[in-house]
């Protein structure tokens, strides 16, 4: 398992690990679907959940680990960390309170 | 009723949009970014193909140009079959490839004017500056977008907008005019300038020209789609399945109605596996080689010809016979050939 470094202002360093990430409210599978496609379906997902609530975003594309952490700093969301896991990566975001 | 403040900014990453962003931001102006996605981006290929060569990914512009300046941002997926109508048929012409850039920027617009007006914006704005591309950003042109997207006077180039006539957003104040600026012409020098004066640090570069549609070799393998279902005696039509197609492998015409996809690397290899569906799988059986698809109805000397192709890009290419399996389905034959050794023949197929 890698982590990929967390967005500015999250979780910090290689130290927390996926088994440390909170429980998400909603996990999202994207395998398969490439850039930008992932975090299309990551927009669509957050919208649904309530404020502080996690979201799993599941992807096989690698460029989530530095497209996700941008979208989280965009979109004020919180990038707790991504996690490659076997063949594919795992995303971890809080959505942030507006 | 307060007046709306919010506007629609369409990014692509680069510089010129990344700095009519910071110049509208900064006009306390609440501002939401798109990027469209037409499924010709040359740097989203790249990253399908597994980054750079020396094993990097690029990274996503309009995203990084979003978060640089913390704005929100969506993504619109224009790569649906109006936006391959509007490219097959462009009321206002090809540029010097197979980029109807006039068209695409209209049919972008009228996207982003949809968009304004599901928001409650008050207007749409880009990074377009006035004299920079010879077919999209010429006077005449900028106006004909305006006009046929239907945001006439809705639509602020704040690179440019003291070389073209006020905006309504302009004229209610709510953009104040005098802090957008004159710049013309296809020179970085100004926005390099006015980059370091906002503290705008990353951009990439070189600047612009990311779509596949203004390559040459694309746009030949294009017009052949169209060509040769036209020849076929189909409709000149073009569908999602082509478009990761035309963008991976060598491609060989055979017939009018048989082509021929060679994949080069492992990654376009694994590409090709997801579009076997409807196509004719080919691979070299005893010895390493490339996968490759024929697309279309080839007649027998067609497909054991496309099989000597095949044999020539293997490590088989030397061997006086090679075996390639062809699939189609359930259905899997062998043709033992062999390789194709007239390179000047192979030429006069290749396409791009």
């Amino acid at each position: 398992m890698r982590a990929c470094p967390p967005a500015e202002g999250s979780l910090k360093g290689d130290a927390v690990t996926l088994a440390a990430m909170p429980q998400p409210a909603e996990t999202i599978d994207t395998s398969g679907r490439l850039c930008p496609f992932p975090i299309v379906e990551t927009a669509k997902a957050v919208r649904r959940l309530a404020d502080g609530a996690v979201l799993l975003v599941i992807a096989t594309d690698p460029g989530i680990a530095i497209d996700m952490p941008m979208w989280c700093k965009a979109t004020r969301n919180e990038h707790l960390g991504t996690y490659q896991d076997g063949a594919a990566w795992k995303s971890f975001v809080r959505k942030g309170r507006r | 009723m307060e007046r709306p403040t919010k506007a629609i900014a369409m990014i692509s990453g680069g510089l010129d949009s990344t700095l009519a962003l910071a110049l509208v931001k900064a006009q306390g102006i609440e501002v939401k970014a798109i990027n469209f996605y037409t499924g010709f981006c040359i740097t989203e290929t790249q990253r399908r193909k597994g980054g750079r060569p020396d094993g990097t990914i690029p990274q996503n512009e309009a995203l990084r140009a979003a978060a640089d300046l913390e704005v929100d941002i969506e993504y619109v997926d224009l790569s649906e079959s109006g936006y391959l109508d509007m490219l097959v048929h462009p009321k206002y012409g090809y540029g010097a490839n197979a980029n109807p850039c006039v068209d695409c920027r209209i049919f972008m617009m009228r996207r982003a004017r949809e968009i304004m007006e599901a928001e409650g914006a008050a207007f749409v704005f880009t990074g377009e500056v006035l004299g920079q591309r010879p077919k999209s950003q010429r006077r005449d042109t900028l106006r004909i977008i305006e006009r046929d997207s239907g945001l006439d006077g809705r639509l602020l180039r704040p690179l440019s907008a003291k070389l073209l006539p006020p905006t309504i957003p302009e004229r209610e104040g709510i953009v104040d005019r005098e802090r957008l600026l004159d710049i013309s012409g296809r020179s970085r020098q100004r926005q390099m300038e006015l980059a370091r004066a906002l503290g705008v640090t990353d951009w990439p570069q070189p600047a612009g020209g990311c779509c596949y549609l203004t390559d040459e070799s694309f746009s030949k393998k294009f017009f052949d789609v169209l060509d040769a279902r036209e020849a076929a005696g189909e409709e000149r039509r073009i569908v999602r399945d082509d478009v990761v197609l035309l963008s991976t492998g060598r491609h060989f015409r055979l017939s009018p109605r048989a082509k021929l996809v060679v994949g080069r690397t492992e990654v376009e290899n694994a590409l090709l596996e997801h579009h076997v569906v409807g196509r004719a799988r080919l691979e070299a059986r005893d010895v390493l080689g490339p996968v490759a698809l024929v697309d279309g109805v080839p007649t027998w000397e067609e497909r054991v010809l496309a099989a000597r192709i095949v044999a020539r890009y293997g490590k088989g290419k030397d061997l006086p016979r090679v075996v390639v399996e062809w699939r189609e389905g359930d259905l899997v034959e062998s043709y033992e050939v062999e390789p194709e050794r007239d390179e000047a023949r192979i030429e006069r197929m290749r396409v791009g």
